[in-house]
């Protein structure tokens, strides 16, 4: 059966290497569109080996640490993780700097919309196709090796063990928490290395290039401008692959250690579920993953042989509408087959087999909602985003004023479906239904990170035209998919922080699962006491965390942003013949600064994270850090929702001034616009997507430590 | 080395002589050599030893490349009353340049009056004073009316450019600039009174209106004019500015 994994796996990679060369063997262009593409490959690459450079030291340490206290398994799938998380990132941001020239040259050569779109999708898609394939690629090899050869996913070793330190877990879940920390934390460093990289170069390039010299935006005598560029590659492409291949991963591993302290935590009672039906519901879930992503590959193919496309976001999204469709159909037929016949005792089915595919709809109807709420309230189509277009004609703080507002009413619609949807998945399939409701959700991630990463590949064409003086005709062309780019990017981000709050909630249901120990064979109740000063206490210092963390983030941004600003302006000052266009600027040095920035700035963000929930967990023990997991979980699903979508939508109304409205670009309200967008600017690239990881990431080190901390920590000792 | 003379008329008023060509010498004059200005400029190149109020001895002497080769930049030869002692027939294109340094040359044309009417006109003078005017009076009749020697004041030369209007009420402005941002109640009134009082020929709605003039609220064209000739620098339409001009229309923030 596990067949059925590496088929979708090898079909998804190998669509992904078949769309990877269809894209490279189209002609890149004329010599000055392939020497910028080169500018922005080189400055990404350079970026992109020196944070893997860094991580992979850290990931290293991190894999002996786990190897020698957890188990020798856990660490070896933290490197599996790892590898296949930073392939995944590596593959996609080789594509963009393929794709953004092609994409340039097609739109040139062709000067027809469909086809240029499907040069970027197609670009994208190998992105996408390499988050899905690459996760399931890591998880096949652990259910293979570790579970069948193994024997961990036999009945003898579906049991809790106690290693050398007197810590207690269940093998197999120790394993796949190991491989989905590995992830989580390849994407903690590319979210936030790459989003503190983005956004550097971008504001950087704004704040000087179009504010104070009043250059239009991917000017080629910008000196930021590669760096905005790369910035793209970096932080839109790797970093949205790495966050959402995390919180897949993490959806799958939660549904598999619930099923499994399930099973061992109610062996004595009555109506206890076998370990056959067990190990079923362990395979569950990558079954549907792997289903999920060859119906992605239908619902991606179905773009690329269309002909005639004129509107490119109605094709976008009958991409993964298609996708959707086909995961529900064959899921159903599958989980029909696969549970047939099946008593599922304890296990809180309401519809019988059916149960955990009912949850995985809702889950994946969830998320459709939550992205359309997104684009609800960031696109210029709607009133929330046009009302602040109508607010800059007042100034600059009203721009402020309307767009925290939009941000933060935005907030409860989503979470009234995620709560909603969580009641609803646990009502109809348990606990495992809401693991099941965040992996229908994802599903179709394939799908959904080649939507998303289309736009900033046809960004960085809409790039590379303006830098190449390419007739208007053709720029006209990749900015009309840029800015479809942008509406895809919002729903893209709204759809990254649902997945990851469904994620984190079913690993902290994990988390409290874990920390069962031998014995615990007649029901063990997941009870966390908010009336428990530790627990309390933990909340509230969890509910901060998120705004220090966000805080460090934007600070980050803003110091890189100012090295960049004071080297344009040097740039502009010692030249002047690159104003003239006589001389080229030294993009290289932007690049570095950018870089430098990052790469020294994402450490502590990444090091919060990781290690709050282990000194916490040391220092108070497991319901502190219990109470820290909500806190943090809660707090940042709404500054997640809010950033984003106050970001996203300062962003578009901006766009909608320039559009022509409220006097148009150069307008005081345009000027108001710009104000309100580059504040937005790192709310949305940097704080918001970074915080979908922090949730994820504090999960997983918990669930792998609590075993740890729950025995060795200060209050404990003292108590004793 | 060829020397060229430029009737600078926006923001300020002079003559300068120089060795660039005019689209190098419009990006210098916006962009600074290194003192890092982003300014908007309009001037127009004129015919040499066109009047006999300007020194063009001067500017021979001065207005040699560096000893390096560089060509010289600028020498000034005038700062104030420029326009008015250049002849009306000396002007040859007109060049508005950009914050960034982008330059757009608009050929010389003689006025035949043939454009559209309007019920009221809004005209940002450009040189030598710059207010910005809501008037009845067509083109050629402003011109008349402003350099006729006969009324109390007067400018013997004017240069002004024909403003586009919008709608009070439609957030569908187009990419106008800030010129329509404040007071736009005022600029109603403006209006008003020019429209139903058929003696008042014309009001100032601004005195001084320098930092808001942007060139994409050029209607027509620019006019430059004494009692005698007037000519017609009309703007480019935005289909031509499109496919010719992209760099510079994007400058302008007109794209």
């Amino acid at each position: 059966m596990l067949a059925i994994v590496f088929i979708s796996v090898f079909s998804a990679l190998a669509f992904a290497a078949g769309n990877y060369f269809a894209v490279k063997r189209k002609d890149p262009g004329l010599p000055i569109m392939r020497e910028i593409a080169d500018a922005i490959a080189q400055g990404a690459d350079a970026f992109i080996r020196h944070e893997y450079g860094v991580i992979f030291k850290i990931g290293i340490i991190i894999a002996i640490i786990l190897g020698i206290i957890v188990s020798w398994y856990t660490g070896i799938a933290f490197l599996i993780g790892a590898l296949m998380s930073s392939s995944a990132g590596w593959v996609g941001m080789k594509i963009a700097v393929i794709a953004n020239v092609r994409v340039s040259n097609t739109a040139r050569t062709t000067k027809s919309m469909g086809s240029t779109l499907k040069v970027a999708f197609q670009g994208g898609s190998v992105m996408g196709l390499s988050v899905g394939g690459f996760a399931l690629l890591g998880l096949g090899f652990i259910y293979l090796t570790f579970g069948k050869f193994l024997n961990q996913l036999s009945e003898q070793q579906l049991t809790i063990v106690t290693n050398w330190i007197g810590i207690n877990f269940i093998p197999f879940t120790m394993t796949v928490s190991g491989y989905a920390l590995g992830c989580s934390i390849i994407a903690m460093f590319d979210r936030v290395g790459g989003g503190i990289y983005t956004k550097a170069a971008d504001m950087g390039a704004d704040l000087v290039g179009k504010t104070e010299a009043h250059i239009p935006e991917d000017d080629p005598r910008n000196p930021a401008t590669i760096a905005d560029n790369v910035g793209d590659n970096v932080g839109d492409v790797a970093g949205l692959g790495a966050d959402l291949l995390e919180s897949y991963v993490g959806a799958i591993i939660s549904s598999i250690v619930l099923a499994a302290y399930i099973f061992y935590t109610s062996k004595s009672l009555e109506n206890s579920i076998t370990a056959s039906l067990t190990i079923k519901l362990l395979k569950y879930p990558i079954f549907f993953a792997s289903i999920g992503i060859l119906s992605c590959i239908i619902g991606i193919a179905s773009l690329l042989i269309r002909k005639n496309i004129k509107k490119p976001h109605t094709a976008l999204n009958f991409s993964t509408w298609v996708s959707e469709g086909c995961t529900i159909f064959f899921t159903l037929i599958f989980t029909l087959i696969y549970f047939k016949g099946e008593n599922f005792g304890i296990l809180a089915f309401r519809f019988g087999a059916i149960s955990p595919w009912l949850s995985s709809v809702i889950g994946i109807i969830a998320g459709i909602v939550i992205g359309m709420l997104a684009e609800y309230y960031t696109s210029y189509d709607y009133n929330p985003t046009k009302n602040i277009a109508a607010a800059s004609n007042e100034g600059a703080s009203l721009t402020i004023t309307s767009g925290l507002a939009v941000g933060m009413k935005s907030t409860i619609l989503p979470v009234i479906i995620l709560g909603f949807g969580i009641i609803l998945a646990d009502f109809v399939g348990g606990l495992y239904g809401v693991a099941m409701a965040a992996i229908g959700m994802l599903s179709v991630v394939s799908a959904t990170v080649s939507v998303d990463t289309y736009g900033p590949i046809a960004d960085n064409a809409g790039g590379i035209s303006e830098m190449s003086k390419l007739e208007p005709e053709v720029r006209e062309i990749t900015d009309h998919l840029d800015s479809v780019g942008n509406t895809t990017a919002a729903i893209g981000k709204g759809f990254a922080i649902g997945s990851a709050s469904l994620a984190a909630l079913s690993l902290f249901a994990s988390y409290l699962y874990t920390q069962a120990g031998p014995g615990h064979t007649t029901g063990y109740s997941l009870i966390i006491n908010l009336m428990d000063t530790f627990s309390l206490g933990g909340a509230i210092i969890g509910a901060a965390l998120p705004f220090l963390f966000s805080g460090i983030l934007i600070d980050a941004v803003a110091k890189a942003a100012q090295q960049m600003v004071m080297e344009v302006r040097r740039q502009f000052k010692e030249n002047p013949k690159i104003l003239s266009g006589e001389e080229k600027p030294d993009y290289r040095r932007c690049i570095k600064i950018s870089s430098a920035g990052a790469i020294n700035q994402m450490k502590l963000p990444a090091f919060i994270s990781v290690l709050t929930p282990l000194i916490t967990g040391f220092l108070f023990g497991a319901k502190f850090v219990g109470g820290l997991l909500i806190g943090t979980t809660l707090s940042s699903i709404m500054l997640a929702i809010f950033t984003a979508n106050s970001g996203g939508a300062w962003d578009n109304a901006k766009k909608y001034i320039e559009q022509g409205r409220f006097g148009g670009k150069g307008s005081s309200a345009h000027a108001a616009g710009i104000i309100g967008d580059t504040v937005g600017d790192p709310l949305k690239d940097t704080v918001g997507p970074s915080l979908d990881i922090l949730i994820k990431i504090m999960a997983v080190v918990s669930l792998i430590m609590v075993n740890i901390f729950g025995k060795y920590n200060l209050v404990g000792l003292l108590q004793k | 080395m060829k020397i060229y003379y430029y009737l600078t008329i926006f923001p300020i008023e002079s003559l300068i002589a120089s060795n660039l060509e005019p689209t190098k010498f419009g990006s210098y004059l916006s962009t600074g050599s290194k003192k890092g200005s982003y300014e908007n400029n309009i001037f127009i190149e004129i015919e040499e030893g066109c009047s006999n109020f300007f020194d063009w001895d001067y500017a021979k002497k001065k207005c040699v490349p560096k000893e390096n080769g560089e060509p010289k930049h600028s020498v000034y030869l005038s700062i104030y009353r420029t326009l008015e002692n250049t002849p009306i027939k000396a002007l040859k294109s007109i060049y508005l340049t950009t914050k960034d340094g982008r330059t757009l040359e608009i050929k010389p044309e003689i006025f035949d009056n043939n454009l559209s009417e309007k019920k009221f006109y809004i005209y940002q003078e450009i040189c030598p004073t710059r207010p910005l005017i809501v008037t009845s009076l067509k083109p050629k009749d402003y011109v008349k009316n402003i350099t006729n020697k006969e009324n109390k004041t007067y400018i013997p030369t004017i240069a002004f450019a024909d403003i586009k209007t919008i709608s009070f009420h439609s957030e569908n402005t187009g990419s106008l600039g800030p010129l329509y941002d404040r007071n736009i109640e005022h600029l109603h009134n403006c209006v008003n009174e020019v429209t139903l009082n058929k003696d008042k020929l014309f009001k100032i709605v601004e005195r001084s209106n320098v930092d808001k003039f942007s060139y994409q609220i050029i209607g027509d064209g620019i006019f430059v004019g004494d009692n005698q000739t007037i000519i017609f620098y009309r703007m480019i339409s935005v289909e031509d500015l499109r496919r010719y001009h992209y760099d510079w229309a994007r400058s302008a923030q007109i794209f």
